[in-house]
């Protein structure tokens, strides 16, 4: 297991409040500018679509995926730094 | 098609442009509308026609084609509650299926759909081992052998061998402290031998080896990993306090030990000094 992102800790330490979607660690410009096309322009909007998937990993990674072209690691990245914020903030 | 066009009511350069479309060739620039629409009528309708039939070909192959994949429906198809009961159908508790999730679940259910044809005697008998009534009944209908089975063995209790003497307190000593253990869950019985055998046997079921761990927490194991346990821990802090303690004490007898020769040594000094005054007060006396 690689180490986390700079991005990561720094999504996971506080409260998300009104970040943008390019705060996610594993969304950059490119995949941000996708998911805010298509409405996802707040981290939070996707912590919904992570909720509703009920936190499962295999769907929400491949609702990423389709929704925004993401590769694995940044699917995996996405999705555990969701989930460790969800851990520790919901 | 919506409707069917009479190719005599169309415009000239709408007929051409449908011709170009179907790939006829085209009759002499100068020619009247009647050519094009001669034209059209046999070229463009025709292969209208064609489509048509192909198309009905096309919908009995997919109603008559193989009567399984009739079977297996297309998710997509599926209102919400009959993909959400697919679902769990097929142990898939799904979340809310909306415009959003759709799409997913969709995609989810056709995988399983795949892997159903490949594993669905699996899925049967997952089914009946997780089933929890069925593994309820199994452990009643073994409680009611077993106690039949004690009731014989009391009847015929002089020709019990020793095994089976020394089972038997131990089952009524359980049963006492455990009167209620008929209706436990977990299928234990207050049988001296059989908790053992079950609990070595049976997975534990509390571990959850999929579940993802964040990588912080994984540092935090790599580090406890190369950790001692808190017990050495503990072992070595005394153990290095008592030698401190020791090698204090040890410093201070030998700092006592010390001061107590040197007084040893002052006090034969003493002694010695002493007599040499009397000798020196004798010899005084003497030449007085």
């Amino acid at each position: 297991m690689s180490s986390t992102s700079q991005k990561h800790k720094e999504f996971v330490a506080e409260p998300m409040g009104e970040k943008p979607v390019m705060a996610l660690a594993g969304i950059g410009e490119v995949l941000g500018g996708k998911l805010e096309e298509k409405g996802f322009d707040k981290a939070y909007v996707v912590l919904g679509q992570f909720l509703v998937l009920k936190k499962d990993e295999e769907l929400f990674r491949d609702w990423l995926k389709d929704t925004c072209g993401a590769n694995a690691k940044q699917q995996r990245d996405c999705y555990g730094c969701l989930k460790e914020w969800c851990d520790a903030f919901l | 098609m919506p409707f069917v066009e009479d190719p005599a009511c169309l415009s000239k350069s709408r007929l051409k442009s449908d011709l170009v479309a179907h790939n006829v060739e085209l009759p002499p620039a100068g020619s009247k509308k009647e050519a094009y629409v001669a034209l059209h009528l046999r070229h463009v309708d025709q292969t209208n026609a064609a489509d048509f039939s192909s198309d009905d070909d096309q919908e009995h192959n997919v109603a008559g084609g193989d009567p399984e994949g009739a079977k297996e429906l297309d998710p997509s198809a599926l209102t919400d509650k009959d993909l959400k009961a697919l679902l769990f159908k097929y142990g898939v508790k799904a979340g809310p299926i909306l415009a959003s999730t759709r799409a997913v679940y969709e995609k989810k259910l056709r995988k399983l759909l795949q892997s159903a044809g490949e594993g669905e005697s699996n899925e049967a008998d997952n089914a009946v081992l997780y089933s929890d009534s069925d593994e309820e009944d199994v452990s009643e209908k073994d409680e009611e052998k077993e106690l039949e089975g004690e009731q014989e063995k009391k009847s015929e209790a002089l020709e019990l061998n020793q095994q089976q003497c020394n089972e038997d307190p131990v089952k009524d000593i359980l049963k006492d402290l455990l009167p209620d253990t008929k209706t436990s869950p977990t299928g234990i019985y207050a049988t001296p031998r059989r908790p053992i055998k079950g609990a070595a046997q049976q997975p534990i079921q509390y571990a959850y080896p999929d579940t993802p761990v964040s990588p912080t927490t994984l540092e935090r194991q790599e580090v406890a990993r190369r950790l001692a346990p808190v017990y050495v821990q503990v072992l070595v802090f005394f153990a290095v306090m008592c030698i401190l303690f020791f090698i204090f004490v040890n410093v201070e007898n030998t700092n006592s030990v010390v001061s107590l020769l040197e007084r040893q040594n002052q006090r034969p000094d003493g002694e010695e000094g002493i007599p040499a005054l009397d000798e020196t007060q004798d010899a005084a006396c003497g030449e007085l």
